[in-house]
């Protein structure tokens, strides 16, 4: 007996939980994309129907239609229309729920069209009697031609009968369910004689948008005789859709019962609140100010606990094992660069738990809504605040979640600001330095200084997207035609499964993603740090001792000189020294200058360079990095390296500056020319530069 | 002067009359924005815009120069 | 000299991985721009 392995596609309109029904049949055998940021494109997730049967389910990005609007639709469509795709679907599951099925049917009536197995999942069924609402479902079954699961993936209800369902997909006919093509005889007809062997509906996709499918080009069909002019393409288009919400509202009207009497009005309370010209914006401000306070409280324990824990694990290790080079490495490169990743686990995980939370309860529809004009103001959308808030974990999927905007201008000023929001990435940076510049204090006894800074530092993030984003609008000269549709779901009580599973994702991609990198970086600088080119180098030992002779120092602190003026004189003390006079009037010694280095790739490389330098420095294993940065003197000034004035220009300049190859990679993809990408760069880098001259030389 | 849903007050009901096919966007008529379907105003965002509707069942927001475009007929209660 | 062996082998290691990642991604250009507008 073979193994069979089948395709099964997940397609739904957004907001109706087919994110939910995808987790209840794969749980966390899942897949996703393959970007350290974690791309939002295809999930594919894995589940065992039958002892001999498995299917890898591909979770699809939500559409409304089959006609694509926007980048994130057209994922869908070029998937559906390429036969040769090794993911392409065996049967396709559509997701619909049980509060919206009018509006939802419409992409199941599409999708029908293509001719390939469709069973038809109702979500939501736990609201049906709250809502007043029955349906009819051997009715239903037998008009739309499909199989019809009634699923709560809220309640774990329904699932074992999808399993079901997907196992017998043979059984299900292939048949439309209306005749789309009567919308015009004529046209259809001569694109059935001039390609016998397409299926209709495909080549009518094909026609109405911008996409290719394996065994048909789009330029084949344009030279053909029969071709429409846009505008005739799109009336044809709308009576489409206008023929298939007829045949759905003529189907329900004997399938869906609604007792309108029933349904309570929770929705529009909340809604009158929540977008309330007044509390509306109060809460908004409070939930941010919650989250920020909260990622900066709640972490600072688990964080002193992993700092402390590795740099005892470091010490162990320097003393436990024979000594020698590839010991050094583990004690001093790779251990102090595992640490600096993991210690910034907490901080990500609540952030992304917070970003679920909005998402999940509907709240986020309600923010977009509220903060439209406003952002118009500036040149971004609504739909902006989304990129924006997201762009607090990481840049990548919030200029992915940029698909959505449905006006290019606004589109691309949005992908050209996001980059300027304080991600993740950066908090690793702040936090330290904040930690080590602003007094652990209390302001009127509630305020901590050092969480009102990061605050602070977010806030001059947003503000800078903002102003930027004004600036962009008044120079870029597109003329675009704006329109903008947003859906308003229903308030939802967050599940605590799909949350979960999207912040371990998350911070898994955080950890595997960034972290390899960060400690591959850490091992290559460790090697720089303990090595050298000159003579020097070799002989500190004799170098330092002839100079000290007369001194009376103690053997750890002669110990600690030679480690210091062997690091000076290793390859990446001279790296750092010959960017020295660049950076040092912005307050910053040449082991700043390394580190500022070895971030230009990614950000969070800089708190793991700094370790690594100091881990090397030092010989006194047992003190955490933190004390050693603090107590780090500037020679020429005898004034701590990290104080005031240095914070805050570090800071500044880490706000600023792109220093991020993935993001500007993505920008590149997602405006499709190498101009955006290098005008953030230096743009953003030599802003960065000029603020933190500014601040160092007005703090100083 | 004709009614368009920029025209309607919190909370009132319409019927959507035909409209230019060219000027409002597919994905509108794709959420239930068609000719003979009912829309309620729920909500106007601050400082007027957009606008919150309830069209066909759907709820979803649109800007007012959209609305603009979009000729009803109120239905008086 | 393990020692030393297994240093190089780690950096050797390293330093493959990052020009991996960086040098040599996979490109794949794509059309993804909004219909209503021209993108280059």
């Amino acid at each position: 007996m073979t193994k069979q392995n089948i395709n099964v596609a997940l397609i739904g309109n957004p907001n109706t939980g087919k994110t939910s029904v995808f987790n209840q049949l794969t749980g966390l055998n899942q897949q996703v994309g393959n970007y350290p940021g974690i791309t939002v494109e295809k999930k594919v997730g894995f589940c065992k129907l039958a002892h001999n049967i498995n299917a890898n389910v591909i979770d699809l990005p939500g559409t409304y239609s089959l006609n694509a609007s926007s980048a994130d639709e057209s994922v869908v469509i070029e998937l559906l229309l390429n036969k040769n795709d090794k993911l392409f679907p065996d049967v396709i599951v559509v997701v619909s729920e049980v509060e919206n099925l009018k509006r939802n049917l419409l992409l199941f009536t599409q999708i029908k069209d293509l001719e390939i197995p469709t069973i038809l999942v109702i979500n939501m069924i736990d609201r049906m009697k709250l809502k007043g609402i029955s349906l009819d479902i051997p009715f239903l079954e037998e008009h739309l031609k499909t199989k019809i699961v009634l699923v709560s993936s809220r309640k774990n209800i329904g699932i074992e009968e999808l399993k079901t369902a997907i196992t017998t997909y043979k059984t299900i006919t292939t048949e439309a369910c209306l005749n789309a093509s009567s919308i015009d005889d004529d046209y259809f007809n001569t694109l059935r004689k001039t390609f016998p062997n397409q299926s209709l509906y495909k080549l009518w996709l094909v026609i109405t948008q911008d996409v290719n499918f394996a065994d048909l080009n789009r330029k084949t069909l344009e030279n053909e005789s029969f071709t429409k002019s846009k505008s005739e393409l799109k009336k044809l288009q709308q009576k489409e859709t206008i023929k298939r919400y007829q045949f759905i509202n003529d189907t329900l009207k004997t399938g869906l019962n609604i007792d309108s009497s029933i349904a309570t009005d929770f929705r529009s309370k909340l809604d009158r609140i929540l977008t309330h010209k007044v509390w509306g914006y109060l809460i908004f401000f409070v939930i941010l100010f919650g989250i920020f306070q909260s990622i900066f409280e709640w972490s600072k324990i688990p964080m002193d606990f992993i700092d402390s824990s590795f740099a005892s694990l470091s010490t162990a290790a320097s003393e436990n094992m024979p000594p020698g080079a590839f010991t050094n490495l583990i004690a001093q490169g790779i251990i102090p660069g595992i640490g600096g990743i993991l210690m910034f686990i907490p901080q990500i995980t609540f952030l992304f738990l917070f970003i679920s939370i909005l998402e999940e309860s509907g709240y986020m529809s309600r923010v977009v809504f509220l903060m439209d004009k406003i952002m118009r103001r500036f040149g971004l959308s609504g739909k902006s605040v989304v990129p924006l808030i997201s762009g607090t974990a990481c840049a990548i999927p919030a200029i992915m979640a940029t698909r959505n905007i449905e006006n290019w201008k606004e589109r691309l000023i949005t992908i050209l600001v996001t980059p300027l929001t304080t991600c993740s990435a950066r908090l690793p940076v702040y936090a330290i330095i904040i930690g080590l510049v602003i007094p652990d204090k209390y302001l009127l006894g509630i305020l901590n200084l050092q969480g009102l800074t990061l605050m602070l530092l977010y806030l001059i993030g947003f503000g800078m997207a903002i102003l930027s984003a004004y600036i962009l609008n008044k120079v870029l000269q597109l003329n675009c035609k704006t329109f903008f549709v947003v859906e308003m779901p229903n308030y939802k009580l967050p599940m605590f499964k799909n949350v979960m599973i999207t912040v371990v994702e998350k911070t898994k991609a955080f950890v595997f993603g960034a972290g390899k990198i960060i400690l591959a970086i850490s091992v290559v600088l460790w090697f720089l740090a303990s090595n050298g080119p000159s003579k020097d180098f070799r002989n500190a030992e004799t170098i330092i001792t002839s100079k000290t002779e007369n001194a009376t120092l103690s053997k750890v602190e002669i110990e600690n000189k030679i480690a210091a003026y062997k690091l000076e004189k290793s390859y990446i003390g001279l790296m750092g020294k010959t960017i020295e006079p660049a950076i040092s009037p912005l307050g910053y010694d040449w082991k700043i200058g390394v580190a500022i280095i070895s971030s230009f790739a990614a950000r969070e490389v800089f708190v793991g360079t700094l370790a690594t330098i100091y881990s090397v420095g030092g010989s006194d294993n047992d003190n955490t990095i933190r004390n050693r940065m603090k107590e780090e003197i500037n020679p020429e000034t005898d004034q701590k390296i990290f104080n005031f004035a240095s914070g805050i220009s570090l800071l500044l300049f880490y706000a600023f500056a792109m220093q991020c190859i993935s993001t500007l990679a993505v920008t590149k993809k997602e405006t499709n020319s190498w101009k955006w990408p290098l005008g953030q760069l230096v743009f953003m880098s030599s802003f960065a530069y000029i603020v933190a001259l500014i601040a160092y030389q007005l703090l100083k | 002067m004709k009614t368009t849903i920029a025209n309607l007050r919190k909370g009132e009901k319409a019927i959507i009359k035909d409209f230019d096919a060219d000027i409002i966007p597919l994905k509108l008529l794709e959420m239930g924005c068609l000719p003979g379907n009912t829309v309620q105003l729920l909500q106007i965002a601050p400082f007027g815009d957009p606008l919150y509707l309830n069209v066909n069942g759907s709820h979803l927001a649109i800007r007012i120069e959209t609305a603009r475009e979009i000729e009803v007929d109120c239905i008086t209660k | 000299m393990i020692q030393d062996i297994l240093t190089y082998l780690t950096l050797a290691f390293a330093i493959v991985f990052l020009v991996k990642k960086f040098f040599f991604k996979k490109k794949k250009t794509n059309k993804n721009c909004g219909e209503d507008c021209n993108c280059q």
